[in-house]
């Protein structure tokens, strides 16, 4: 194992911003173009009538609604974990926990999306907004879309801070490696960073707050989220496990999309030194237990409403477990459940490759899982007259994939402006503290797992 | 200035500082000429009638302003009209008593449909193509003249006049325009009830659909007639059903039905008895001979209905319960039960009707079931069968009667293509026969023969296609209207509306025509009146006022309605038909080898399209069907357990071929219908019928057989056999508006 | 204040659809057409549902009228961020249409599915749109509709029997569907009113209230289709 030196960590780190290869132009040209591709759909949609999309009477959620519940949950990667890892000072997280920030500030801003983009009347989509019309009239703080909207907010501000206090001292390093316009702007962005004692102890007195503080909001907000099911009489939503089975699977697939962001950028950005096997390892292990918990919380679900047996969350029961959702069904135990825990239960697969496959198949399963929660409750609502099978039409497929380009683009374009690993954490160590300031030449040693 | 008059002069000037600034000047000049005594924005009701079935519910019709594309003295334009907002069931009309049904509420959709024709038209191009060019109402009326000037006055046969069924003013009109070539109006409908008539006439002397006292029955039983959808007067029907069942403290009415596929009204009984196809009389007598052995009837009973029936006076002896069992598969002890029944919750009554008289056998099954009425003195009775007292209109215009019965339908087809007898000009009014005539009658080719074809209707169908020209009729809204309601009354009733709303096009009323071109012709028609209303005000003042110090005809107008006590000489005349025969069972004749043709095969009326005269309402269309939910669809109705013998699921595409062609649609599984009965419903595969219906789904009379009912010559409907092939998986064609068909999940999973 | 309420009893309904045609008519509401309709789209504000029960021979077939039950705890209300689906005084679930904005979080929490969505602006080929009723506003793309009570007519009753200065009789208002029931299955009232008709059969031992266990305290009650007398 190899540990550069900080020499090294800079010209490798910075190597991204300041050259630019044709690969990059490329993939901003490949993703860029399935976004705008996406967001012309979206437009045809508001267009044209809601009623390009395969959303029908009964079922009046699918594909937009479980895209916003996934990004959401995958949003939960970054700043989440992130903050437990600075928390119990899990030395091994330094070069994960910006690009684990990134994905949240990015899943939330494309889930928070979602919400707009399924709008009947998304030209209105700001009634939701609390503003003081001339009317008087304030949206209705009794709806949990409404609390969506303050949760989503919240925790937004919260991981962009997150996200950008431990950049100003990168954004500093490179302000003074460049000149011209990128100085000034990496001067502004770097807000006068000038590496003082004080400004240190600032910096890690704020990462403590923000630590403890976007914990408690992380988890409210997946909760909250849950509560648009949770709140409404739909057989099988109305159950008070979804709170924490929400947020154990928003953390379940934010690692698995760590894992796979982690994997793509070692790989194309040639951070194989800094992003060891050591950290999927260690990633893979969290992942194995979040996958033996939403195994446990999923286990709960069904027993419980198999042994309550009410006829109406019976039949949304039996068409989940045996019936035209039954193929999806078995997919997402597969996904969440058998591929990790063999995978990341035997040492020998937890590998790199080992991770990103299983962490593929989570991302897979977890959609489903918010597929599986949604629609078949949605179609098999008390009257059976009104039953209804809603299948997905292609703009619909086209807007919500769409979303994973806009991902890797903003990933892409993040890589290209900001070093994606945080410089001045890798080279101060394990010793993060202001009076320890970190010496250039000081050898980055890894840290221990401190979990 | 009064308010009415401000308030217009306000509208009219507000629009007009709006308008000037823009649009199309004629448009703006036509509009601004008062056309109609109304105040924007306030709604008045005016009395009409339901035209979409011979029942003749009385409407109410809500009006109001509206800006419309209208054709005034030739000119087209932009005009604020009175125009008709809503139907409702008029409250006080006898026979509808506030209801209405969903074709009648439809009904608005006739007058404002996109597909009307608006101005008479002249053929362009070949028969049947649809396409025609626009021609004035006098050139058109004057070519119509001079071909019947051109008939040859001494065959009876030379015009043709194919008509509705009725017993109002119109009919008679046409009656007297027929008569006046020497025929008679050809009148054919698919679900018509000529058996039944011709079974009241021998049983009871009355030429007449039945009117059913349901309100004060305990025990109803029905054989095949269903009266709560599309049989008689179903909203009359209805509203006593209701009653019937909850109108009396403490009693509520029972009810079976037997029949072989769940009808509307069969999902309504309390009990449903499917009997093999052509048994029903078979059960009624049964019951009757049960009735009989435990002297279970009043003293005095049956009389002449029962006399009628061979085997009556000993007690038909033919009939046990175990006999009944062998020929219709209803349980010995369910027929003795349902005899018991029928005899103890008095007053019981029997009504026949639908499939079971469509067989070669249906007038036995009808004077089955008229001397079971009889035999428990249901008849002229509170809670039984009555007559409804009909005025006779054409007594009250002093026409002269019928010189001779009307020709068949499909004795004129035969002769026309023999070359027997080739009508010269035909006329068609008010009926599509070449969609519900069966194929095998080859209608379409007949009429093909006929050189010069008149058509009065308003949409093009598959038999105005075939029209040399067309004078299109007002709707019913635009045009005087008025019924002569056969049943579903006690008293006489004759219903009058003076139009709604002023005509939306350049058309005429049908009626007017008529007498219009009876002026024209050499040898003229001779009417007294100009106008259809001067007509109905000649008939009307025959009947007695109702209302003191008002004449008859103005009364009626203003209530929509006469009704009261008919004087004598203006009441149709019971006529007793002795013709000495008496009836007894004979097997049903079916149509196709049963080994090929395993499955019996029934067409029903459809519950918003009938014969699939209202095919062309959208409303309808996208209404679920009460039994299946499916909408802008056909559908193929099959037994579970056989669909399953034959790897049938739901949607999955069909055939049905009979002898005489096939068909294909979606199946829908049903458990309502028996295991050899395959069922669709009429209405549906108009190859011309507006935007709304062309093209859609199948029409199952293109496979019916030719057989007919032996005595009447009426067509038996029912009596095709048919085998069924599934042709692939669902194509989406059908489509339903409902999810699951029960409503418990045991049921589903177990 | 009153609590508007209906009865519908199933001894009398016969699954006839006048209700439902004239539903649409009094209330514009708009044809899909049968792409649409096959996809889910078709609006009915009322409908009949209809259940099948046994097995031929012995087969029943059950209808019930269904529409939107106008709740007292309707869950439709809370979880609408815009108000626009709310509680009116006099109980009705009214459904502002200006001010939705499609989230159709509405429906998915009706226990009913009694709420349409239109999914694309509603249109009448010409002259259809005659017969549109001014009386109800039309609604746009991206907007959930219900049924309303007619409330249309309840206000226009309103309107003129505080003009006239007098009460509203008992079976003045009458939605259409109400009007439209030729076996009287339907009838509509005060519910607050002891001696109205309506207020008399919701307290019919034959009476419930569908999905009663869901806790929404419907304003409809269904009396029963029995054979023995009650």
């Amino acid at each position: 194992m190899t540990h550069p030196t900080g020499s090294q960590i800079n010209r490798d780190l910075l190597h991204p911003l300041f050259n630019t290869s044709w690969r990059f132009y490329l993939l901003v040209a490949i993703f860029g173009g399935i976004v705008l591709f996406g967001l012309a759909t979206w437009f045809t949609q508001t267009v044209n009538g809601y009623g390009v999309t395969g959303i029908r009477w009964p079922v009046y959620w699918g594909f937009y609604v479980t895209s916003f519940v996934f990004w959401i949950g995958i949003s939960h990667a970054g700043t989440l974990i992130s903050a437990i890892l600075r928390l119990v000072n899990a030395g091994w997280r330094r070069p994960v926990t910006r690009c684990a920030e990134v994905i949240t500030a990015f899943a939330l801003i494309i889930g928070a999306l979602f919400p707009i983009i399924h709008l009947g009347r998304p030209w209105l989509a700001f009634w939701m907004f609390p503003y003081p019309s001339e009317r008087l009239i304030w949206p209705n703080f009794r709806s949990p879309l409404v609390w969506d909207f303050f949760a989503i907010n919240t925790y937004l501000t919260g991981s962009l801070l997150f996200l950008y206090l431990p950049i100003i001292p990168d954004f500093a390093i490179v302000r003074d490696k460049s000149t011209g316009l990128r100085r000034k702007i990496y001067g502004a962005l770097a807000l006068g960073w000038r590496g003082t004692p004080k400004q240190w102890h600032r910096l890690e007195t704020a990462m403590q707050i923000m630590a403890i503080a976007i914990i408690p909001v992380a988890v409210s907000v997946h909760t909250i989220v849950s509560f648009d099911f949770s709140m409404a009489p739909v057989p099988t939503w109305n159950t008070t496990i979804f709170g924490p089975y929400f947020v154990a699977g928003a953390i379940f697939s934010g690692i698995a999309g760590l894992l796979i962001a982690m994997a793509v950028l070692r790989k194309f950005l040639h951070l194989e030194a800094y992003l060891h096997p050591l950290h999927f390892e260690n990633l893979g292990k969290l992942m194995l237990v979040m996958a033996l918990l939403w195994g446990y919380f999923v286990f709960n679900e069904r027993l419980v409403t198999y042994y309550g047996n009410e006829p109406a969350e019976m039949s949304v029961y039996w068409r989940t477990q045996s019936g035209t959702f039954a193929p999806l069904f078995w997919t997402m135990v597969i996904c969440n459940f058998v591929l990790p825990l063999i995978l990341m239960g035997i040492r020998r697969f937890r590998t790199i490759t080992g991770c990103v496959i299983a962490s593929i198949g989570v991302v897979i399963g977890m959609w489903l899982e918010r597929f599986l929660i949604i629609v078949p409750a949605l179609g098999h609502k008390y009257l059976p007259y009104s039953y209804g099978i809603y299948r997905p039409t292609p703009p619909e497929i086209i807007v919500a994939s769409s979303t994973f380009a806009a991902m890797a683009l903003l990933y892409v374009l993040f890589a290209k402006v900001v070093p994606i690993i945080s410089i001045w954490e890798l080279k101060a160590g394990e010793h993060p503290s202001p009076e320890l300031l970190p010496p250039a030449t000081e050898e980055h040693r890894l840290g221990d797992l401190h979990l | 200035m009064d308010r009415r008059s401000f308030i217009k002069l306000t509208a009219v000037s507000g629009t007009s500082a709006a308008l000037a600034s823009c649009g199309n000047p004629e448009n703006q000049f036509i509009r601004f000429l008062p056309d109609e005594d109304i105040v924007p924005g306030v709604a008045v009701w005016k009395p009409s009638i339901c035209p979409l079935c011979a029942a003749g519910c009385g409407l109410t019709v809500r009006v109001m302003d509206a800006d419309a594309e209208v054709t005034r003295d030739g000119q087209a334009g932009i005009k604020r009209i009175a125009a008709a907002k809503k139907l409702e069931g008029a409250p006080a009309h006898p026979v509808n008593r506030g209801g209405l049904c969903a074709r009648g509420h439809a009904a608005i959709q006739v007058t404002y449909h996109p597909d009307r024709i608006t101005q008479p038209l002249k053929r362009s191009g070949d028969r049947g193509t649809g396409q025609y060019e626009a021609i004035s109402w006098e050139d058109a009326l004057a070519e119509v003249v001079s071909r019947l000037n051109g008939v040859d006055a001494a065959n009876p046969r030379a015009v043709a006049f194919l008509s509705r069924v009725g017993a109002g003013h119109r009919s008679a009109l046409i009656q007297q325009f027929a008569g006046h070539f020497g025929g008679s109006p050809i009148s054919f409908e698919l679900f018509g009830d000529d058996v039944l008539r011709r079974a009241n006439a021998v049983s009871f002397g009355r030429d007449q659909l039945p009117t059913v006292d349901l309100a004060n029955a305990r025990f109803v039983l029905s054989f095949g007639a269903d009266f709560l959808g599309t049989w008689n007067s179903p909203v009359a029907q209805s509203a006593a059903y209701g009653d019937m069942r909850r109108g009396r403290p403490g009693i509520r009415g029972s009810f079976a039905q037997v029949e072989a596929r769940m009808s509307q009204t069969g999902a309504s009984a309390d009990e449903w008895v499917p009997a093999r196809p052509g048994t029903e009389g078979v059960l009624a007598l049964g019951l009757a001979h049960v009735i009989m052995a435990a002297s279970l009837q009043p003293a005095a009973a049956a009389g002449r209905a029962g006399s009628m029936v061979a085997g009556w006076g000993a007690g038909l002896s033919d009939y046990t319960p175990q006999r009944v069992e062998e020929l219709t598969g209803v349980p010995a002890a369910r027929v003795d039960r349902l005899a018991r029944q029928f005899a103890e919750l008095r007053p019981a009554v029997a009504i026949a009707g639908g499939a079971a008289l469509a067989h070669s056998n249906g007038l036995f099954t009808a004077m089955a079931v008229n001397a079971l009425n009889a035999l428990v003195g249901s008849v002229d009775q509170p809670g039984g069968l009555s007559f409804t007292p009909q005025f006779n209109t054409g007594s009250a215009l002093k026409f002269s009667p019928a010189a001779q019965p009307a020709t068949p339908l499909q004795m004129l087809a035969a002769d026309a293509l023999s070359g027997a007898a080739v009508p010269q000009v035909a006329f068609v009014d008010g009926v599509n026969p070449v969609f519900t005539t069966p194929r095998a009658w080859r209608v379409r080719e007949a009429l093909e023969k006929v050189p010069y074809i008149v058509s009065f209707g308003s949409f093009l169908d598959e038999t105005s296609a075939l029209a040399d020209i067309i004078l299109p009729d007002h709707s019913f809204l635009e045009s005087w209207v008025e019924a002569v309601p056969e049943s579903g009354v006690a008293a006489a009733v004759a219903s009058v509306a003076a139009p709604v709303m002023r005509p939306l096009y350049a058309t005429r009323a049908t009626p007017d025509v008529l007498l219009e071109i009876g002026r024209g012709l050499q040898r003229p028609l001779g009417a007294a009146w100009q106008t259809f209303d001067e007509m109905l005000g000649a008939s009307f003042a025959t009947l007695p006022s109702t209302t003191p110090d008002v004449d008859a005809w103005t009364d009626a107008q203003t209530k929509g309605l006469w009704s009261g006590v008919l004087p004598a000489g203006l009441a149709r005349q019971a006529q007793a038909v002795a013709d000495g025969a008496t009836y007894a069972f004979e097997a049903p004749r079916f149509d196709g080898d049963a080994k090929q043709f395993p499955f019996h095969f029934l067409p029903y009326p459809s519950v918003p399209f009938g014969d699939g005269s209202t095919a062309h309402l959208p409303w309808l269309q996208e209404m679920p069907d009460p039994l299946t939910s499916a909408m802008w669809s056909s559908w193929v109705e099959i037994n579970p357990t056989t669909a399953a013998n034959m790897g049938i699921s739901d949607g999955d595409v069909l055939e049905v071929a009979s002898g005489h062609g096939s068909v294909r649609a979606g199946a829908v599984i049903s458990p309502g219908i028996a295991p050899d009965v395959i069922a669709m419903p009429m209405g549906q595969g108009h190859t011309m019928f507006t935007r709304y219906a062309t093209g859609r789904g199948a029409n199952p009379a293109e496979i019916l057989a030719p057989v007919t009912e032996a005595a009447t010559g009426a067509l038996a409907w029912a009596a095709t056999r048919v085998r069924v092939t599934r042709i692939g998986p669902p194509d989406g064609s059908l489509v339903l508006f409902a999810g699951g068909i029960r409503e418990h999940l045991e049921q589903e999973h177990r | 204040m009153a609590r508007w309420g209906m009865a519908a009893d199933l001894d009398r309904c016969n699954g006839c659809g006048g209700c439902v045609v004239a539903c649409h008519a009094e209330n514009n509401i708009s044809t899909v057409g049968p792409e649409q309709a096959s996809r889910g789209r078709a609006k009915h504000w009322i409908r009949v549902e209809r259940y099948w029960e046994g097995d031929f021979p012995d087969v029943k077939l059950k209808f019930r009228p269904t529409m939107c039950q106008q709740c007292g705890n309707a869950p439709c209300e809370p979880v609408c961020p815009t108000y626009a689906s709310h509680h009116t005084e006099d109980g009705l679930n009214a459904q502002v249409y200006n001010r939705c904005i499609g989230t159709r979080y509405c429906a998915n929490a009706c226990p009913y599915n009694a709420r349409f969505f239109d999914f694309f602006n509603p249109s009448w080929e010409k002259p259809l749109q005659l017969q549109l009723n001014p009386d109800v506003s039309l609604r746009e793309v991206g907007v959930m509709e219900k049924c309303t009570f007619c409330v249309q007519r309840i206000r226009g009753t309103q309107t003129t029997a505080k003009t006239e200065g007098r009460e509203i009789r008992d079976g003045e208002i009458q939605p259409a569907c109400v009007q439209a029931c030729s076996t009287r299955a339907l009838v509509f009232g005060d519910l607050e009113d002891r001696e109205s008709e309506v207020s008399r059969l919701s307290r019919s031992p034959r009476g419930s209230k569908l999905l009663e266990d869901v806790g929404t305290r419907p304003a409809v009650t269904y009396l029963a289709r029995l054979t023995e007398e009650a």
